[in-house]
């Protein structure tokens, strides 16, 4: 996760670090530097690579540091006489090969994992609030409300959610917050339904009976009472939303219906692997890497569900 | 006073029985000079046998078996139509003009009537005639309301006049506008009048879905499996099987389309001898999959690369001129050297495809050999944008004012990323951000209809000859439902375009066609992409063609209804079959047919 925050450091076709003699430049973060600053003949942005090579030759005092991986997520890097994908290769420093079109599998991996995260973050962090939100007054509330809102969630959850985004996302361009809108407006309801239930238990037990009778308001007795008691519940749930937010994302790019090319995603080499499996290097890593991220939040889930061991920690304020 | 009574049936849909002597008082004109043309060069082989099944697949299981109406317009239509004889038809080599079901035709001198001499000999597959009534059938029927095909009832009421009967075997048709080359618009086909009684029923969509109807020409539907196959069998007492035109064609006996839904299963399917040939037109396919498959390796099957020449689809970007960034005609300019054709078709397509270098491509002398297209270029891109007062920004892409040079571009197929984001790559070194927005088949062709793209990346597929008003006219620009995709709107190239429509003498009409080429090129509303000026198929060792194996305007060597000049040869089949059983091997081959390359 963290890693992935700050790929630019690692995966990036832009230099850390640039020396030519004079000033030292950092690319990696702001405007791009054209070609003609380094001496170059072009206009457009400095190819690293080639002004490394360059300093090389020159045995002059300037120097490029370039990250480990020195190529970006977009970049196609095409080889004369031979066509993508390339296997993997040291001396090309495409560590896990490229992909059919010839950009670097381990760049698109990191930068796929990174939206694929920021898109399971935002949708949890959505879904959560209205969950939370809606299941606490329907469960503490209940009445007609609680009543309305059965049927409602009911209703809503029988629509097909992933035909739902395919044809809006046809039609519309998504870009990742109007993905991340889409999914939470038919994915709020599953954690809602359990946060009323709980909600709707913890009222009928006796602590919530004598808050009450001691003059508790509703808002204190929700937010001191009944939701921390009801929190091993609900943080339970948060790494398999994570998990669920990433297959979700995975699948609408492995379809073509999420975010629109180039931008860098999981389904996408998944997609390619599995129409080239001659390619072994492409769906061999993007499957360990799914395996590996699903699995740790698997793991993780666990440790959470037993930190939060209601038999262990039980509030009873 | 027997023409109103033709008009009233017509609106009431209703068809009341009169007989082709009804028009008998319609005399010929006399001065009618009949022409004729039994001396084209033959195409099928003398050599071939007949005999043989040839096996071929669908991706979907055809929704009807109807030509006309709704979701007719897909499945196996086209080898039904294809056994739909009409007037005449042109010669796929040498484009002249050739007999069909008429033996004579003449033109008459209002270059919109042409008269024709019906085959006495031709006859339905059911045995009955074919005559004239048949002909003025098909306008009935083409112009009912009950077919539900607005296309159909529009194209036989504007663009065809009326069908003249003189006697049983003499008739003319009337085009409503005089044109050059007037054959390619009036041979229509006949349509049986005796199978549909005279009329066309009210309910005939549905009625008609999976009804066969008799034809004229050497193969009939003799059985449809629903959901798996669709066989297609000979017509045994064909009316033209002993015609000299015929010598060596549409040898199988029957052709059996089955269904399989994947491309990639089907070239399994292929690979295990249960089809007969499979396209290998993708670079993946013969480069990858096909490149060393056993089948191949060891001789079973061929390979055949055939360079056809038939006018191409301009495919390409289509600038919307609406637009304010491209109004600019230095944008646009620069807009098409970002493109780096050259890279994408070296590097990604393998040098399999070459630059379209125009719209007009493949149309032989229509084409204006000189108009070249625009190649990618960023001195010349920096250059015309310095000239309309643009600059780099800080990203690196060209700035004006609150304008960047940033445009989107649409597109239909998912397979297209592919190549677009090497394009857009390219472009960003130019400082052209290209923003790539992948559109649902119909919502895409909705919005490209209706011009709301900025740039569209779409191919328009090309007819016979060159047709500029739709595409370049101001009639079709600035509104939605026609195909001037770019929004051109220039009075010269209008001029141009209503001259070169009511020309009807070659040579001018070749010269204006030259001119509205380089006006097209000028204006820079189109960027070409590229083109594929050949096919390639791979198919079991036991298939033979004729020395040439396809032809001039061929898209594929397996036509079986149109072409249908290849055979199968027993003895070399057992001959495989055995070798395959055995382990034997034979050399592998790979034809390279070259006869009707453009140099």
């Amino acid at each position: 996760m963290l890693i992935s925050i700050f790929a630019e450091l690692l995966i990036n076709n832009r230099a850390l670090v640039v020396y030519d003699g004079e000033k030292v430049y950092f690319p990696t973060y702001g405007e791009m530097i054209p070609g003609r600053q380094f001496g170059l003949d072009y206009d457009y942005e400095t190819n690293y690579r080639e002004l490394q090579l360059a300093y090389q030759k020159s045995d002059g005092p300037e120097f490029v540091i370039l990250p480990p991986v020195p190529y970006d997520a977009y970049e196609i890097d095409l080889k004369d006489g031979r066509f993508p994908p390339y296997p993997p290769s040291f001396a090309d420093r495409h560590y896990l090969g490229t992909d059919v079109i010839g950009r670097d599998i381990i760049a698109r991996l990191v930068y796929g994992f990174r939206i694929c995260m920021a898109f399971s973050l935002l949708l949890l962090v959505m879904n959560f609030t209205i969950g939370i939100t809606l299941g606490c007054i329907m469960g503490y509330f209940g009445g007609k409300f609680d009543l309305l809102f059965q049927r409602i969630i009911e209703i809503w959850s029988a629509v097909p959610f992933l035909y739902i985004i395919m044809i809006i996302s046809s039609v519309i361009i998504p870009n990742l917050l109007m993905l991340v809108l889409i999914s939470v407006l038919f994915g709020w309801m599953g954690l809602t339904w359990y946060v009323r239930t709980t909600t709707y238990k913890e009222r009928a037990r006796e602590y919530v009976l004598a808050a009450k009778t001691l003059g508790a308001s509703n808002s204190r007795i929700i937010f001191h009472h009944i939701l921390p008691n009801s929190i091993s519940l609900i943080i339970t749930f948060v790494p398999f939303s994570v998990a669920g937010g990433i297959s979700a994302l995975t699948a609408l790019d492995y379809l073509g219906f999420g975010l629109p090319a180039p931008t860098p995603s999981w389904g996408d080499l998944l997609q390619q692997g599995t129409s080239n499996l001659q390619a072994i290097w492409i769906i061999s890593s993007i499957v360990a890497s799914l395996v590996v991220v699903m699995v740790s939040i698997t793991f993780i889930g666990e440790a959470i569900r037993e930190g939060f061991d209601p038999k262990m920690h039980s509030t009873f304020e | 006073m027997k023409k109103r009574h033709f008009v009233i049936t017509l609106v009431l849909g209703i068809s009341l029985f009169w007989s082709g002597s009804a028009f008998a008082n319609e005399t010929l004109p006399s001065n009618i000079q009949w022409l004729s043309n039994d001396d084209a060069p033959l195409i099928g082989s003398p050599d071939a046998k007949k005999g043989g099944t040839y096996r071929s697949y669908l991706t979907a299981f055809p929704l009807t078996v109807r030509t006309v109406g709704p979701d007719a317009n897909a499945g196996v239509r086209d080898a039904i139509l294809a056994n739909r004889l009409s007037l005449t038809t042109i010669h796929k080599n040498t484009e002249e003009i050739i007999p069909e079901l008429a033996t004579h035709w003449a033109y008459g001198e209002d270059k919109k009537t042409m008269y024709f001499k019906l085959d006495k000999r031709a006859m339905w597959s059911d045995g009955e005639k074919v005559t004239a009534e048949d002909y003025q059938f098909t306008l009935d029927f083409m112009r009912s309301k009950n077919i539900i095909d607005p296309w159909y009832n529009n194209y036989y009421t504007e663009e065809i006049d009326k069908v003249i009967i003189y006697d049983d075997y003499t008739i003319a048709v009337v085009s409503k506008k005089a044109l050059p080359e007037l054959h390619l618009r009036v041979t229509i086909s006949p349509t049986p009048r005796h199978f549909y009684k005279g009329s066309v029923p009210k309910d005939f969509v549905k009625k008609h879905n999976w009804k066969v109807v008799p034809n004229t020409g050497p193969y009939q539907i003799s059985n449809i499996k629903k959901g798996k196959s669709i066989t297609f069998s000979r017509n045994k007492d064909w009316w033209a099987k002993d015609l000299k035109r015929y010598t060596g064609r549409y040898n199988v006996d029957k052709v059996i389309y089955s269904i399989i839904r994947e491309e990639t299963a089907a070239f399994e399917y292929f690979k295990k001898n249960r089809l007969d040939a499979f396209s290998l037109a993708l670079p993946s396919f013969w480069h990858e999959k096909a490149k060393n498959m056993e089948v191949y390796t060891k001789g079973y099957v061929k390979k055949l690369w055939f360079y056809n020449d038939t006018p191409r689809v301009s495919f390409g970007f289509y600038l919307n001129q609406d637009l304010e960034l491209f109004k600019d005609r230095n944008v646009r300019y620069a807009f098409a050297h970002s493109i780096h054709m050259k890279k994408l078709l070296k590097d990604v397509l393998r040098g399999d495809y070459t630059r379209l270098e125009q719209s007009t491509i493949g149309y032989g002398k229509y084409t204006n050999p000189d108009v070249k297209a625009r190649t990618y270029d960023i001195e010349k891109v920096k250059q015309l944008l310095t000239e309309s007062g643009w600059k780099r920004g800080p990203d690196g892409i060209w700035q004006k004012g609150g304008m960047r040079f940033s445009v989107k571009v649409v597109y239909g197929y998912k397979d297209y990323a592919k190549w677009l984001v090497v394009l857009k790559e390219e472009a960003k070194k130019a400082g052209l951000e290209l923003n790539l927005q992948l559109l649902d088949g119909s919502a895409f062709l909705k919005m490209v209809s209706e011009k709301k793209h900025e740039a569209a990346l779409i191919g328009l597929s090309a007819s016979l000859r060159p047709s500029y008003w739709q595409v370049y006219h101001s009639d079709n620009a600035h509104k939605p439902q026609t195909n001037n995709l770019s929004n051109t709107d220039d009075p010269e190239m209008d001029k141009l375009i209503d001259q070169y429509r009511i020309t009807t003498e070659e040579d001018l009409r070749v010269e204006l066609a030259h001119k509205i080429q380089v006006r097209s090129h000028e204006i820079g509303g189109f960027v070409p992409t590229f083109v594929r000026d050949y096919f390639r198929i791979v198919y079991w060792r036991w298939w033979q063609f004729p020395k040439v194996p396809a032809t001039k305007l061929s898209s594929g060597a397996f036509s079986a209804f149109g072409t249908g000049i290849f055979w199968l040869d027993p003895e070399i089949r057992k001959e495989t079959l055995a070798a395959m059983k055995n382990g034997e091997t034979f050399e592998p081959e790979l034809i390279i047919d070259k006869t009707f390359k453009i140099k």
